[in-house]
């Protein structure tokens, strides 16, 4: 892919973005995570251990409605699973120090896989691991901020959760540029229109059921000639 | 919320789901790459997720104030055009989610 090439490379420019999204949605979380009553270093730890800013949105209603723990698991799981496709196409480029690779494999968010797939394929493993400190660093501090005003603030607004579907609707506009194929998005409005027809309590486990079953049974497309691309 | 044993043990546990499925491929990647079903699944089920979790989370906005969804619908359609047309997450998320606290407020 042609990109400007010469003002791309360092490392200030390629995290300079990402920084601009994280601290305000980290501060966002920050502060939705405190607003339900949650304890501010909770949210910190959050952003240090799971890493993963949709998870973590979805996260707060799922803690403050007390569900049960495996629920909650699950669905991190269903979420967090386009992860393990960008994994496949980053597989030769990892750092060569053991505990710098292990860093940058829990740290392989997506904006970060965005800003590395950006870069040529030689340049990516040297860079890994100090980019995606950077990134979580910002993450973290956003998440900071926003539980300190959290902390503070008296009323919330009413609708600042919808932050949630507005970044499921970022993440399904990224995965429509990347295949440009109406399908998936067509089995997924039958498949919940289905389940809400059938339990509409579980109608996104249902609808999430009825997807895999119809995927693994789908016709295979022919290949892309862009596919094979896998550098 | 106030349960910390419990939230320590929800976060242990995303963590713990978040960091497998991220080390999945470079565990087994070689073996998940041979398969023709992994590379189907991949092509389709991301984008059928996101927007299965889009039409949940929409949803779930729109029944905890009961009525029709007009004000998730329009908030959305703007997400999905600036994303669109300018590919700044921030700008589309920020935008998306101020048209919404404003169309609630009204």
């Amino acid at each position: 892919m042609p990109r400007p090439t010469s003002n791309t490379l360092s490392i200030p420019s390629l995290t300079a973005p990402v920084a601009m999204g994280y601290i305000p949605l980290g501060a966002v979380f920050g502060f939705l995570f405190v607003q339900a009553g949650g304890p501010g270093w909770l949210a910190l730890v959050s952003s240090l251990l799971i890493y993963a800013g949709a998870a973590q949105f979805m996260m707060v209603p799922m803690l403050a409605a007390g569900l049960p723990i495996g629920a909650i698991a699950l669905a991190t799981l269903v979420l967090n699973l386009r992860h393990v496709f960008y994994g496949l196409s980053l597989l030769n480029t990892l750092p060569a120090n053991r505990w710098l690779r292990w860093y940058s494999i829990f740290a392989l968010t997506d904006e970060t896989y965005s800003v590395l797939t950006a870069l040529p394929a030689r340049e990516r493993a040297p860079r890994m691991a100090l980019l995606s400190a950077l990134n979580q660093g910002w993450w973290v501090l956003g998440t900071a901020l926003g539980a300190v005003l959290g902390a503070q603030a008296q009323v919330g607004l009413t609708g600042l959760d919808f932050v949630l579907a507005a970044l499921f609707a970022v993440l399904a506009v990224e995965q429509w540029r990347a295949r440009r194929d109406a399908v998936p998005v067509w089995v997924a409005a039958a498949a919940y229109a289905a389940g809400n027809a059938l339990m509409p309590s579980q109608a996104l486990a249902i609808a999430i059921a009825l997807c895999l079953l119809a995927t693994a049974l789908r016709p295979a497309r022919p290949a892309p000639a862009a596919e094979t691309a896998h550098d | 919320m106030t349960d910390t044993g419990y939230v320590l043990a929800v976060i242990a546990l995303m963590a713990l789901v978040t960091v497998l499925l991220r080390a999945l491929p470079f565990i087994a990647g070689h073996w998940l790459r041979r398969h023709p079903m992994v590379h189907k699944l991949g092509a389709s089920l991301p984008l059928s997720i996101m927007v299965l979790l889009l039409i949940d989370a929409a949803a779930g906005q729109a029944r905890a104030h009961g009525g029709l969804p007009w004000q998730e619908l329009a908030a959305v359609i703007l997400v999905i055009l600036l994303q669109w047309r300018t590919r700044q997450p921030l700008l589309s998320i920020a935008a998306g989610t101020a048209l919404y606290v404003g169309l609630r407020a009204l």
